[in-house]
């Protein structure tokens, strides 16, 4: 490796599972945020603060510490609110994942704004997550379910996406980048939406650690993230969505804190953002996920997006050199992902491998399936980067790969 | 090398895995069942031929997968055949117990078998369903 090119950040110490040895020997290689990103010392530290010095249940009570918990939920709220970019506090909902954040948008805005016959588009390389929830109302209420075809570098083919449009087709649901691909979502897909005046819901989970997300800026109506892949816990996720829609679609479910008055005979409902947080919340989580902003904040957006490109462009290159890897996608501009097989070895055969090198990848489908079938392969290893990796992490993991092929051709 | 990946990756194994035996469909078959782990999209069909005397005489499958799932399915139908089905049973529930790290004493395998060659998966657990996935698929077949 080239020295005079090595970048980092300098931040693993931050990380103290990083300092774990698998099989009692190997040094932890964490390639794998894209599924969930490690834990920084101040998100683990101040939430078992919250737990021993500030814990009670939130916007209920009027003693000490319920004042101290309700202040730290709604800070986090204020802090997510600034990350996003959010015109206001009241377009960041609080779920339990992003998961729960699309379930959330399909069946209300289908309650409100569709019925049997209208249209949703959505593309070939949604997660399950952002497919499965839209086949409920395909199979529930007979809505048509439209995908994009994608191109070979992995990007959304724009034309076609653009002829799926009819006057029928009430929401678009697409992912800001592939969790697959590492490729980000062409602007022209936004832009097209508003042209025709039509809704589009951005899968923000692979994005939101890794790119700078302004949801003004990029024009989307709903934009939906989890805390455990951007170094916070798991268990929180964040729904924004434009106060014009949130406060027009009905709630998604009833329960504590969602109320305004009750009686035997009905109720009438919570201004936003309470009106979708039925239930006592992961109030701690979110805690957890301010403070994993403040982290990636103090070392900035910026020099975040700048090392985990390099190391991206970096590892692209190495395997793109290697006669025996095929990546999947194409030579674009990709970010912190990239899939690839071992020809002739299953992406399990080389997870275990590498696994017993310290080094921990993905194997499998990474929850796309569609997107597999059309790929035409049964699943891929994938790498994925975050704050924490370095280019001598690259260069580990391209030997180990040369002996993984050497020992399954053997 | 790793011991790990040795004793998960025995030569059989990698044998079995790049060339499966008793790999097809059965003609005719009476018994059949699909594998599926939905974790990786790992999947296999199996369909075997049960007589009158309650005797696997034929057993085949097909399907995609990792060495490790391609090599106990194509194990597993070298095990099975010829054999009663009270016995497969007998040899089904040893090799659950064999490769999921199990404490309980074996009845019917023995160290000897080809099927021993999976013990090491117990040294993964994640890989645990990859092994066991054809195993399943034959025991669904019984039950339906």
């Amino acid at each position: 490796m080239d020295d005079s090119k090595t970048l980092n950040l300098n931040v693993r110490k931050d990380f103290p599972i990083l300092s774990k040895k698998i099989l009692e020997k190997k040094d932890l290689i964490y390639f794998d945020t894209a599924a969930s990103a490690q834990k920084p010392n101040t998100v683990i530290d101040e939430t078992n603060d919250f737990y021993k010095n500030h814990y009670s249940n939130v916007s209920r009570g009027v003693h000490t510490l319920s004042v101290e918990s309700t202040f730290r939920y709604e800070d986090a709220r204020k802090k997510v609110q600034k990350f996003l970019n959010a015109r206001s506090e009241n377009e960041i909902i609080f779920t339990k994942s992003a998961t729960e954040g699309i379930n959330l948008v399909a069946q209300t805005f289908y309650e409100k704004f569709m019925q049997k016959g209208d249209e949703v588009i959505l593309s070939l390389i949604e997660h399950h997550s952002n497919l499965i929830p839209w086949f409920f109302l395909r199979d529930k209420y007979g809505v048509v379910l439209k995908f994009a075809n994608i191109q070979p570098s992995g990007e959304i083919d724009i034309d076609h996406f653009n002829s799926l449009f009819t006057n029928k087709t009430k929401i678009v649901s697409l992912t800001h980048l592939s969790n697959v691909f590492g490729t980000e979502l062409n602007e022209k897909a936004i832009s097209i939406c508003k042209d025709k005046n039509v809704p589009i819901l951005l899968d923000g989970c692979q994005s939101a650690a890794h790119l700078k997300i302004d949801v003004q800026k990029l024009g989307c109506d709903f934009f939906v993230f989890s805390g455990h892949k951007t170094y916070g816990p798991a268990g929180i996720g964040v729904l924004y969505g434009t106060e014009n829609l949130l406060s027009e679609m009905p709630p998604y479910q009833g329960g504590g804190g969602m109320i305004g008055d009750v009686n035997l005979e009905g109720a009438s409902y919570a201004e936003l953002p309470a009106k979708y947080e039925a239930g006592t919340p992961p109030l701690v989580e979110a805690h957890g996920l301010g403070i994993a902003i403040d982290y990636m904040n103090k070392i900035g957006l910026d020099n975040i997006i700048e090392h985990e490109n390099e190391i991206t462009k970096y590892a692209f290159n190495k395997l793109n050199e290697i006669d025996f890897i095929e990546i999947h996608g194409g030579d674009n501009k990709r970010n912190s992902i990239i899939s690839f097989n071992i020809r002739n070895v299953h992406s399990h055969e080389v997870s275990s491998f590498l696994d017993v090198e310290g080094i921990a990848i993905r194997a499998g489908h990474h929850c796309c399936q569609p997107l597999m079938k059309h790929l035409g392969v049964n699943s891929t290893a994938r790498l994925s980067f975050g704050v924490y990796n370095s280019l001598e992490e690259v260069d580990k993991f391209v030997i180990a790969l040369h002996k993984c092929k050497e020992f399954f051709n053997k | 090398m790793n011991d790990l990946i040795n004793d998960l990756y025995q030569e059989i194994i990698l044998d079995h895995g790049r060339e499966p035996r008793n790999f097809g469909e059965c003609e005719p078959y009476n018994k059949s069942a699909d594998g599926h782990n939905p974790l990786c999209g790992d999947n296999l069909k199996l369909t075997f031929l049960l007589n009158d005397q309650n005797i696997i005489e034929d057993i085949k499958f097909t399907g995609e997968g990792c060495a490790i799932s391609l090599a106990s399915a194509s194990l597993m139908t070298e095990k099975l055949k010829g054999k009663k089905i009270e016995v497969a049973q007998e040899i089904f529930k040893d090799f659950t117990n064999l490769v999921s790290g199990s404490d309980e004493d074996l009845k019917v395998l023995n160290e000897e078998d080809s099927l021993y060659a999976l013990k090491g998966v117990g040294g993964f657990p994640m890989r645990v369903k990859c092994a066991t996935m054809a195993w399943h698929a034959f025991n669904q077949a019984l039950k339906d």
